[in-house]
């Protein structure tokens, strides 16, 4: 439904997309993670047709999003960043100008505006005006406007900020729901929680590159190592040979392991370790998860980034 | 264009004008309260300057129409402001609606509320300021909306070149006064300075006030408006051309 292929974007001297590539099929939802100024805005706002690109190409339904912006936008629903609704008006009168614009007659508007409350929990908001809603309430309005017309590919760039539990449990049900219904999404978000509930894909972008792209268990297989860490009474003592799977760091009285299946290593280690463990005072165990996933590829970047530009001083 | 997404803006438009509708009162209010200050004055000047009969409300009907219908040059910069304050300016942009459709739907309404702020203030001004014309009243219709699609563009244009709402509303303000000063609406033209009455041409308001005291201060009729008409809508092409050349729907403006 989506296809990104080799899109660029710079402000000035600042490089906000670099040649990203990315596929996002019906039915899909996937996740776009990153840092503050990564890029995800950026990338949402180009496919959107908000913003221009300096190179590349991006394709929604088959239909070239630069070539046709018009009817690209017809495949897309948008629910930006910040809150976006006319808080004069009613839920309904908000609702009414996106249906219009989606070209439905008033009386189709008014099945829509029906289903779309219904979907969200406006029903009962839908004459009251958007000033007089709960953050949360206006956060499932403003989503519901990017749901108009039953978009195929629907953009939501983090829909979560600011919700309270019972808006956010309701958001991403009514994401699986989009997806299970055939839409493609494509979710910015900085909650890795999230990302896990909705069984979502994942792109990973940094300083505009596309980090890493897969489903929640590759991502997490090819770029997260777990952790054991160990903290002693006096000098550590050497748990090389108890630790045959992972790296072995020692620093005073600290050990680190670094390791794909820090369980076993525990286990093998508790075991192994006789006499030291009188004095073992702390211990530490970190599963590879999307969070040290991420921490691990953005920090790698960050460190190869700031190596460069020492060299280049 | 679609016509049902531009209606669809439209209906929408006016539904915010009527969620607020204190601003449009003010077009109606101001400019009787000030007519009935001004009419005795006017009436003074408009003899004294060959119109005998005159009772003061040719001139001040008209004029303070014209004059406070400036509010609809802020009126309209306004409205695509809000647009940006309220973070809907991009959810307009992400829809199907072309640019064409966002700015004719946004501008039409005003240009209604243009026309209709002189239909009411003509209505009310002929049993409450005795309003009489020599010429038909009828023929005030073209030059009435020249006159309104002029603000209303002179509105978009603003909006084009403003950055922040505060540099819109100086601008909305300064036209009100200078156009409506210097055009002689405020006061006839012919107490003016020299210097004024030379540079008034310049102004929209010099030729729709020209336009109106031809028809009901000399009785002509639609001959006396073509000239009036013809320049309010040269001045309007050149306030859409620098809208068209000046305003980046891409931009962000800054609002409160």
């Amino acid at each position: 439904m989506l296809e990104v292929r080799g899109l660029s974007k710079a402000y000035g001297p600042r490089q906000a997309l670099d040649a990203v590539d990315l596929e996002v099929a019906e039915g899909e939802i996937t996740a776009l993670l990153g840092r503050n100024g990564a890029g995800k805005t950026t990338l949402v706002s180009i496919v959107a047709g908000l913003r221009s690109a300096d190179s590349g190409r991006v394709v929604i339904g088959g239909i070239d999003a630069f070539a046709e912006p018009r009817r690209a936008r017809a495949r897309l629903g948008l629910a930006p960043q910040d809150t976006g609704v006319y808080p004069t008006l009613s839920c309904r009168d908000n609702l009414r100008l996106f249906m219009g614009m989606a070209g439905l007659g008033r009386r189709q508007a008014r099945g829509a505006i029906d289903e779309l409350a219904d979907t969200l929990g406006l029903g009962e908001l839908l004459d009251r005006r958007a000033k007089e809603l709960s953050g949360g309430e206006r956060r499932r309005l403003h989503t519901a406007i990017a749901l108009v017309g039953r978009p195929a590919l629907v953009l939501l760039d983090e829909p979560t900020v600011g919700a309270d539990v019972q808006t956010r449990a309701r958001l991403l049900r009514v994401v699986r729901n989009l997806a299970h219904d055939g839409a493609a999404v494509v979710y910015s978000t900085h909650y890795f929680p999230e990302v896990v509930e909705l069984d979502a894909s994942v792109a990973i972008l940094e300083h505009g590159r596309l980090l890493a792209r897969g489903s929640i268990t590759e991502v997490i297989a090819e770029h997260s190592v777990g952790a054991v860490d160990l903290v002693f009474e006096g000098p550590a003592p050497d748990l090389a040979r108890l630790a045959p799977t992972g790296t072995v760091t020692t620093s005073g009285s600290r050990v680190r392991i670094d390791t794909n299946d820090p369980s076993a290593v525990t286990a093998s280690i508790l075991a192994g370790l006789d006499s030291h463990a009188a004095n073992l005072r702390g211990l530490t165990v970190s599963q590879p998860s999307l969070e040290t996933a991420f921490l691990q590829l953005t920090q790698d970047l960050t460190e190869t980034r700031i190596e460069e530009q020492i060299n280049v001083a | 264009m679609s016509p049902r997404r531009t209606s669809a803006i439209v209906a929408h438009e006016l539904r915010l004008l009527t969620r607020d509708p204190l601003p449009i009162m003010i077009l109606v209010v101001f400019p009787l309260i000030l007519m009935g200050f001004l009419k005795p004055m006017v009436a003074l000047a408009l003899a004294a300057h060959g119109h005998a009969g005159a009772n003061g409300a040719e001139q001040v009907v008209p004029g303070e129409a014209v004059a406070n219908g400036f509010y609809i040059v802020g009126m309209t910069s306004f409205a695509f402001f809000s647009e940006y304050g309220w973070n809907t300016w991009d959810r307009l942009r992400a829809s199907q609606a072309t640019s064409a459709e966002i700015m004719t739907g946004k501008a039409l309404p005003f240009l209604a509320v243009s026309a209709t702020q002189f239909l009411v203030i003509f209505a009310i001004g002929v049993p409450l300021f005795h309003l009489r014309s020599r010429g038909p009243l009828t023929t005030l219709v073209p030059l009435v909306a020249a006159f309104a699609t002029c603000l209303v563009l002179l509105g978009v244009m603003i909006t084009a070149l403003s950055h922040t709402i505060q540099q819109a509303s100086a601008l909305a303000f300064g036209g009100l006064v200078l156009f409506g000063a210097l055009g002689g609406a405020l006061v006839p033209l012919e107490v003016l300075p020299r210097w004024a009455r030379a540079i008034a041409p310049a102004t929209p308001t010099y030729w729709v006030m020209r336009g109106f005291r031809s028809v009901i201060l000399d009785g002509h009729s639609y001959p006396a408006i073509v000239l009036p008409c013809c320049v309010l809508v040269a001045m309007s092409l050149i306030f859409a051309a620098v809208s068209l050349t000046r305003f980046r729907f891409t931009d962000t403006k800054v609002t409160f």
